[in-house]
C-alpha cells in the first residue's frame, strides 16, 4: 500500500496509563505512515506526554471513562478528520502495525464495511491456556447473542470503513463495548470479514488483559443495557 | 382500614412512578406495574393473598405480601441503577463533546503560529 493512501487511513489508540509503552507503539505506526490518534483516557501517568512526543494526535479525556469510551472519541474525531479508514489498535503494544494493511486490503478488495481481527485464523504464540478458555467462551457466548459467525470477539485489532463507523455509537463505556460493537455491526447488516492477525503476548500485556471478573462486569453490563430503551 | 387506606396511597404512588419509568425501561416498568397492582389487590382483599399463598407454597397471605414488597423494591433499586447508568453516559457524551473541541482548538492554534 502506498504512503499516500495511508494518510487516509486513521489508527485510534485508546489509552491508560500506557507510558512505558505507548511512544513505542505509536512510533511503529508512523513508520506505517498511518494517522494516529491516541486517546488519552484520564490517566494520570505520562501516557499522553509520550503519545505527543512520539508524533500522534492526542486527545484527552478529563477523567478515566472505560476503553469503550475512549475508542468512541477516537472514532467520532477520525470520521471528523475525513478518514476513509479507521482501525482500532491496542496500547499495550500487542498488536502487529503490519496487521493493519491486511485488514484495509481486505475492506478494498471484499467491498466490505468491516475487518476484524481473529488471533485464532492467525497465530498468538504465548497466548495462556486460562485465556484461550476465557476467549473461547466469550466467543460461543457472543456468536449466540449476534449471530455473527465469528472465531475471536474480543480482538481490539479491526478497521472499518467511513460508512461502517457511521453505524458505531458505543454507550458500553467499559469492557463491554466489544460485544456491543459486534451487536451493531449485525444490526447494520453490512459487511464484514475476518481477517488473521497476530497477537504478541508479554508478561506487560498479560497483566492489562482482562480477566475472569471483567466477563461477569461485562455480563452485567450487557444485561442492564437491555434493560434501558 | 386506615393501614389500608396508607399502604394503598404508597403503593399507588409506586404505580405512578413506575409508569412513568415505563418509557425509559419498559421492562422494569411493567414488572414494576405488575407487582405493585398484586400488592393493591391483596391488601383490599387478604384473603385471596392467603389462598394464593398456600396455593404455590408460600404459607401464609402475610408472606407473600411481604415478597411483594421486597420485590417492588429491588426493581425500584434496579431502576435507579439503570437511571445512573443513564447520567453516566450523558456525562460521557459531554466530555467526548470537551475533549474533541479541545483537541481542534489545538489544531487551530497550532495552524496559526
Amino acid at each position: 500500500m502506498s504512503a499516500d493512501r495511508n494518510k487516509s487511513v486513521w489508527v485510534v489508540v485508546a489509552a491508560y496509563h500506557e507510558a512505558p509503552v505507548i511512544g513505542r507503539v505509536v512510533a511503529d505506526l508512523l513508520r506505517h505512515r498511518y494517522a494516529v490518534v491516541v486517546v488519552d483516557d484520564g490517566s494520570t501517568d505520562d501516557t499522553g506526554q509520550m503519545a505527543r512526543a512520539a508524533g500522534a494526535k492526542v486527545i484527552t479525556h478529563a477523567v478515566n471513562l472505560g476503553q469503550g469510551a475512549a475508542l468512541q472519541t477516537g472514532i467520532q474525531f477520525a470520521v471528523s478528520k475525513d478518514a476513509d479508514y479507521i482501525v482500532t489498535f491496542d496500547a499495550d503494544g500487542q498488536h502487529r502495525a503490519s496487521d493493519i494493511e491486511t485488514l484495509i486490503e481486505s475492506l478494498r478488495t471484499q467491498h466490505v464495511d468491516f475487518a476484524l481481527g481473529s488471533r485464532f485464523l492467525g497465530d498468538a504464540p504465548a497466548m495462556p491456556l486460562a485465556r484461550r478458555a476465557l476467549l473461547k467462551a466469550a466467543t460461543w457466548f457472543t456468536r449466540r447473542a449476534t449471530g455473527l459467525q465469528l472465531t475471536d470477539t474480543h480482538n481490539g485489532l479491526r478497521a472499518m470503513t467511513r460508512r461502517g463507523a457511521s453505524h458505531i455509537a458505543l454507550r458500553q463505556n467499559r469492557m463491554a463495548h466489544a460485544s456491543e460493537l459486534l451487536h451493531q455491526i449485525a444490526c447494520s447488516r453490512l459487511g464484514y470479514v475476518e481477517v488473521p492477525v497476530t497477537i504478541e503476548y508479554s508478561a506487560y500485556s498479560l497483566a492489562k488483559g482482562q480477566r475472569l471478573s471483567d466477563s461477569l462486569r461485562i455480563l452485567v453490563d450487557l444485561s442492564a443495557q437491555r434493560l434501558q430503551r | 382500614m386506615i393501614a389500608q387506606i396508607g399502604l394503598s396511597i404508597l403503593l399507588g404512588g409506586i404505580l405512578l412512578y413506575a409508569w412513568t419509568e415505563w418509557p425509559r425501561a419498559p421492562a422494569i416498568g411493567s414488572v414494576a406495574m405488575l407487582a405493585t397492582a398484586a400488592g393493591l389487590y391483596f391488601v383490599w382483599l387478604p384473603s385471596h393473598a392467603s389462598w394464593l399463598a398456600a396455593e404455590v407454597g408460600i404459607g401464609r397471605g402475610v408472606d407473600l405480601v411481604l415478597y411483594i414488597w421486597v420485590i417492588i423494591s429491588l426493581l425500584v433499586m434496579l431502576n435507579l441503577h439503570l437511571k445512573l447508568r443513564s447520567q453516566m453516559e450523558l456525562i460521557t457524551v459531554l466530555m467526548r463533546n470537551v475533549a474533541i473541541a479541545e483537541a481542534r482548538s489545538a489544531d487551530v492554534e497550532q495552524a496559526s503560529v
